[in-house]
């Protein structure tokens, strides 16, 4: 068969972080060249992912008919729902809605700060998915699966991609949430371990508890000189070692991977290190206000990895301590959604300033996403309980359209009527962007080639600009 | 257009009506692992069966080395391999091998591979990641079973139906056997899936899959949808089996938002009743109290609303003693009031009017109003109704405890009195037992809402043909045990044997260990896999036999160029035997309560293996948060069965040994137990470390770099520990 096992291929190659990507992988099985599939728009990828689901007839999904018949019943059937018995009539949304910039994209007041850079977002208001609660949600956005373990999607990019820099995970997510799934969301499933997120911190842990961003990075006994002479003393004896075993290559690729290890600890810091940041910088992220501060420090940590060359990054917004229940507002909407969106809006917008000022926008793809949206029923009075059927999520730079809507929701915004995006298409469209054939990029496991986006997904070649 | 959806799922049911149409009927298509095991002539053995030819034999202190950690998953001490190296009686290392096996650190490290193959954990991954607090019963009944070499067949049947199987002292509970049942019982489950019947099938195929692979190397739930592609296991086989499973407890309660995990009490069935009737008494006196408490709260709130206005236009102006109020309850009027971060819409209008008297009384009247609806008990209301409402019902005009009736009291010494005498609950596992016969259908592509034929419980027709003996009473799980248990059931042998195979070389006879179908691995030796099986079932079904068997042989005994990285358990339970801390004690749960966690708790992260000195077989695993050690080394995710454990090679784990604070404090330790001249410290290290002395270039290499270590004497000793315990020997078995 055209591949290795996975064993083999492991005790075959020497690898740090992610040093192979498809192409290494595919260079040392099946002979197929290291290049992208076409020519990427992206480079990277940056994933805002809005854990609990924000409500898109709030945000990005504008509805007056839900305004008008604020308080009638659903004049349709009501799907299954995850809060059975608690869902009341149609629930307006509380906020206004405005134009904004040249393409006059509708936003709400939730979102004044990410408003001033509408002209960069590609909204997609068509988004579905297969569950209604957490747990399937995040893992099928995070995996292309709501039952199934599966690699995760960034698991899947720099399986394709490869690295950029030795010295650094190639994948990283940023203080992500251990409930719903939790490390599944960023393990590397049956594809090989160096493929797995790197996590710097935990949602719900604050950055001013965070000691190391990665852990053992720093050695805290002994100087780099003390250091250098253990590490010669342990090559040593690692070659005497390999000479009374010649025939093993494993034992080579260790060798390796030490000197790598030595190298990333002094070089990786640097990268994680946001007091080299200016000041007038880290005000632009937000991180001068407490409301702001964690999230701005994982936006603009964001943007530091992605100038080294990490692939794939993901800033999560989490459930924990200080969020309370996050986007997941199952009741009071208006103070849970305010206060949400205040600790995300202002760094997102930080974000995408400064990586358009850096000429960064337009090779890496920002993109901000729920597990789902929320109904535009009422729950428990005065909440809105999940929606999987339709929702809105946005992309922004990285060969998308700018300024652009894309699909719609019903009258209310309950389901996704025109240009249904579901999750594997999110996947398809994003992989595409990335250079990628979603029905290409495949790895043989258990008797059988997988895909991230399993036997489905298109490309919504109408957001591509 | 018609959508992606449809136009796939249309050109699926044509693929499927072609390849049903194109398919042979199952027992035509008879593959090598279904065929009865081959007769070996007499006299062969291993050797002669591998034809491996004469390769040297390993050094003494090498197979020594290798035979510990295969066998124990750790090191030797270094007295032990002092003495193994000293001991020259030709059966000093058939001596080893019977000391190891009778070692309880043996079923410790073997009970860790079946673990793998039995996808163990301690939570239930997926969504909300709660606790199976009882699952380590299970990891218990796995490790004794290995070290009291419970026959494989018995160990089989007591994993499928245990809980249906007599007790063997003759006890009326065969808490054994219950326990057992984890093994179907612990798997992922999405509980707070709200398609409940989507979720219990989805745990019914979960059971079915490994199952399947874990006994008899088949993957049988790829005929979910439709009939296997490969293999020859029709879709009307996979729900014969499932209606095996589904007419299984698995749950407490199916319904519900987030379902409840069932428990199995391990005491007869008077004892368990009489345990739930005591568990249901508390609860009813604390519903009693809940209602008393409803009406004295309705009472107070009466009481207290005609002067809401008054209270809140005191709280606004901070009049602590305004006449006629109550200033507890003024005080909290204060708290709530006061502006904070959030927006609070329900205040906004008493907030923003100019007249906040007007505003109060307006507050009031819509107070009252809200009471007096309420009392319409026909009427569902909601928190989010009239969130000023509940705020303030639940808040300032909440009943505080210490003004509680004396009927409330009165209830809460009784409450009290019940619980004090509430006997502790009985021993409790994770486990399954006989639940609801169900009638199963075929589900058409997997779909529960689209039903086909009927089928009756049985096994598949490829392996077990089409006359068998009809399931008539229970669940099916018994016969299925025996069924797959049965010495005449092809797979489950050779299966097995080729997995003892597997843990002592690296690779199995047949390379798929959990696939024995037609995409599995054909054997590299299908002669020598039916010896080992026969010899196998010949034997009992000893797995202790068959590791005498298998390493007396010259094939396990030879030297081996390949090294074999060590496990994350056998690396980190090394370290800690090296400095003398590992603790030793066997079994039980280190985790406290039986609770499912709450959604923040330090609970939901595993404990770290950093700080503990148990074996890491141990440490409780949360699927969802396994400790950063076992994703750096390999160990796999513990939510589908584990046929082998990969092992990767990247830079984070060289940064775990040069950095870690767990192999700083080994090193240190290590240091801490040298004795003697610096010489005599070298040679004690490398025993303890590598289980061997050292050279005499390593002596130098030793003695020099301490001394010309760029750094205090202490940590010279410190790195110089560590180097070896970082060296590629300490971490490869050979």
């Amino acid at each position: 068969m055209p591949f290795l096992s996975r064993r083999a291929m492991l005790r075959q190659t020497a690898c740090g972080f992610g040093l192979m990507g498809l192409s290494g992988l595919m260079a040392a099985s099946s002979g197929e060249s290291r290049e992208p599939h076409f020519t990427p728009r992206a480079k990277r990828v940056i994933f805002l992912f809005m854990h609990g689901g924000p409500a898109h007839m709030d945000t990005f999904d504008p509805k007056p008919l839900l305004t008008r018949d604020h308080g009638k019943p659903l004049p349709f059937k009501r799907p299954l729902t995850f809060a059975e018995g608690q869902t009341g009539s149609l629930f307006k949304s509380p906020w206004e809605f405005k134009q904004h910039g040249q393409s006059g994209l509708p936003i709400s007041e939730l979102f004044p700060w990410v408003a001033k850079r509408a002209d960069d977002l590609c909204v997609v208001r068509s988004m579905v998915g297969d569950s209604v609660a957490h747990g399937g949600a995040v893992l099928q956005l995070h995996t292309g699966s709501n039952t199934f373990t599966r690699p995760a999607m960034g698991a899947w990019f720099v399986y394709g991609l490869g690295t950029e820099n030795r010295n650094l995970p190639s994948y990283i997510t940023i203080k992500p949430g251990l409930s719903h799934g939790g490390a599944k969301n960023w393990s590397s499933g049956f594809l090989p371990a160096q493929f797995q997120g790197t996590a710097i911190g935990h949602g719900g842990v604050s950055i001013d508890e965070l000691k190391q961003p990665i852990e053992h990075l720093r050695n805290t006994g002994l100087t780099p000189e003390q250091q250098r002479y253990e590490l010669d003393m342990i090559q040593k004896q690692n070659r005497a070692h390999r000479e009374r075993f010649q025939s093993d290559p494993e034992l080579d690729a260790r060798i390796q991977a030490f000197e790598l290890a030595f190298r990333m600890q002094t070089e990786a810091p640097e990268s994680f290190d946001l007091g080299r940041e200016s000041d007038a910088t880290r005000k632009l992220y937000g991180m001068d206000e407490a409301a702001t501060r964690d999230f701005g420090w994982q936006c603009l940590m964001a943007r530091r990895l992605a100038e080294r060359g990490v692939r794939f990054i993901q800033i999560n917004h989490e459930y924990g301590p200080g969020n309370e229940v996050g986007w997941d507002a199952h009741s009071e909407l208006i103070r849970l959604h305010t206060k949400t969106a205040r600790m995300v809006d202002r760094p997102i917008y930080g974000l995408l300033t400064d990586l358009k000022s850096r000429g960064m926008l337009d090779d890496t793809l920002v993109c901000w996403s729920g597990e789902f949206g929320r109904t535009p029923i009422s729950q428990a009075g005065d909440g809105r309980d999940h929606n999987p059927y339709g929702y809105s999520m946005w992309m922004a730079g990285g060969g998308v359209k700018a300024g652009f809507a894309y699909g719609a929701t019903d009258d209310y915004g309950y389901y996704a009527v025109e240009n249904r995006m579901h999750i594997h298409d999110l996947h398809a469209t994003m992989l595409h962007l990335c250079g990628m054939d979603h029905k290409r990029l495949t790895y043989f496991h258990g008797g059988r080639h997988h895909r991230l986006t399993d036997v489905a997904g298109e490309v919504a070649t109408k957001v591509l600009a | 257009m018609m959508p992606v959806s449809m136009r796939l799922r249309g050109l699926f049911v044509f693929w499927l009506a072609l390849s049903a149409w194109g398919a042979p009927p199952p027992e035509g298509r008879q593959i090598w692992s279904f065929r009865p095991l081959m007769k070996t002539e007499p006299g062969k053995t291993i050797d002669s069966l591998l034809a491996s030819g004469s390769a040297a034999a390993a050094a003494k202190l090498t197979l020594m080395r290798r035979a510990y950690f295969d066998l124990t998953g750790l090191p030797p001490t270094e007295s032990e391999a002092r003495a193994f190296l000293a001991d020259a009686a030709p059966d000093a290392y058939a001596r080893l091998i019977e000391r190891l096996l009778a070692s309880p650190r043996y079923g410790e490290h073997w009970g860790r591979h079946w673990l793998d193959v039995a996808r163990y954990a301690d939570s239930t991954g997926a969504d909300e990641d709660h606790r199976y607090p009882h699952a380590w019963r299970y990891r218990d009944y796995v490790i004794d079973a290995f070290n009291r070499d419970l026959p494989y067949d018995q160990f089989v049947r007591e994993q499928i139906a245990g809980d249906l199987l007599p007790a063997e002292d003759g006890a009326s509970v065969n808490a054994r056997g219950i326990v057992a049942t984890g093994f179907l019982a612990l798997g992922p489950k999405l509980i707070a899936e709200q398609d409940k019947v989507k979720m219990f099938y989805d745990i019914v195929d979960e059971q079915i899959d490994v199952t399947g692979k874990a006994f008899l190397g088949l993957t049988i739930a790829c005929a979910r949808c439709h009939d296997h592609k490969f293999d020859p296991i029709l879709t009307t086989d996979y729900y014969a089996l499932a209606s095996i499973f589904a007419s299984t407890k698995q749950l407490a309660k199916l319904e519900g938002t987030v379902s409840e995990l069932y428990v199995s009490p391990l005491v007869d069935k008077p004892a368990a009743e009489a345990w739930l009737g005591y568990k249901k008494k508390v609860a009813d006196k604390q519903k009693e109290i809940d209602e008393v408490v409803g009406r004295e709260s309705a009472r107070y709130r009466e009481t207290l609303a005609p002067r809401l206005a008054d209270y809140m236009m005191a709280a606004w102006e901070k009049r602590s003693n305004a006449a006629g109020l109550d200033p507890a309850v003024l005080e909290k009027w204060v708290k709530y009031l006061e502006p904070g971060q959030d927006r609070r819409p329900q205040l906004e209008a008493f907030q923003n009017a100019a007249d906040k008297a007007a505003a109060a009384r307006q507050y009031q009247t819509q107070f009252l109003a809200a009471m007096e609806a309420r009392k319409d008990k026909s009427r569902k209301f909601q928190a989010g109704d009239d969130r000023f409402y509940s705020d303030v019902a639940g808040g300032p005009f909440g009943l505080p405890k210490e003004k509680r009736g004396a009927e409330a009291a009165t209830l809460e010494a009784e409450l009290k009195k019940l619980k004090d005498a509430q006997p502790a609950d009985p021993p409790l596992a994770c486990g399954v037992a006989e639940g609801d016969p169900v009638e199963q259908r075929v589900f058409v592509r997997g779909n529960p809402e689209s039903k086909g034929e009927a089928v009756s419980k049985r096994f598949p027709i490829v392996l077990a043909g089409r006359d068998q003996a009809p399931i008539t009473t229970g669940s099916g799980r018994r016969e299925l045990a025996e069924w797959v248990a049965s010495p005449r059931n092809p797979l489950t042998a050779r299966v097995m044997v080729n997995r003892i195979w597997q843990w002592h070389f690296g690779e199995g006879i047949v390379k798929t260990p959990s696939n024995f179908g037609v995409l599995g691995a054909r054997p590299t030796h299908p002669e020598l896999l039916d010896f080992l099986a026969a010899k196998f079932i010949e034997s009992g079904w000893s797995v202790k036999a068959m590791h005498r068997l298998i390493m007396s042989s010259a094939a396990y005994r030879q030297h081996r160029g390949n090294g074999r990285r060590l496990q994350v358990e056998e690396m980190r339970d090394a370290l800690l035997t090296i400095d003398g801390s590992l603790d030793p004690a066997m079994g039980g749960t280190t985790q406290s309560g039986v609770g499912t966690d709450k959604e923040f708790s330090d609970d939901r992260k595993t404990q770290d293996p950093d700080r503990s000195t148990r074996r890491l077989v141990y440490l409780p695993l949360r699927r969802s948060n396994l400790p950063s050690l076992l994703n750096l080394f390999d160990f796999g995710d513990a939510t589908t069965s584990c046929e082998g454990r990969p092992s990767s090679n990247v830079a984070p784990q060289a940064l775990f040994m040069m950095n870690g604070p767990f192999v700083e404090a080994r090193a240190r330790g290590l240091v801490a137990r040298l004795t003697g001249s610096d010489a005599e410290r070298i040679e004690q290290a490398h025993w303890r470390v590598l289980s061997r002395p050292a050279s005499a270039s390593e002596l130098r290499d030793g003695l020099n770099y301490v001394a010309h270590f760029p750094g205090a004497r202490e940590l010279a000793w410190t790195s110089f520990a560590r180097s070896l315990m970082a060296s590629n020997e300490f971490l490869y078995v050979h």
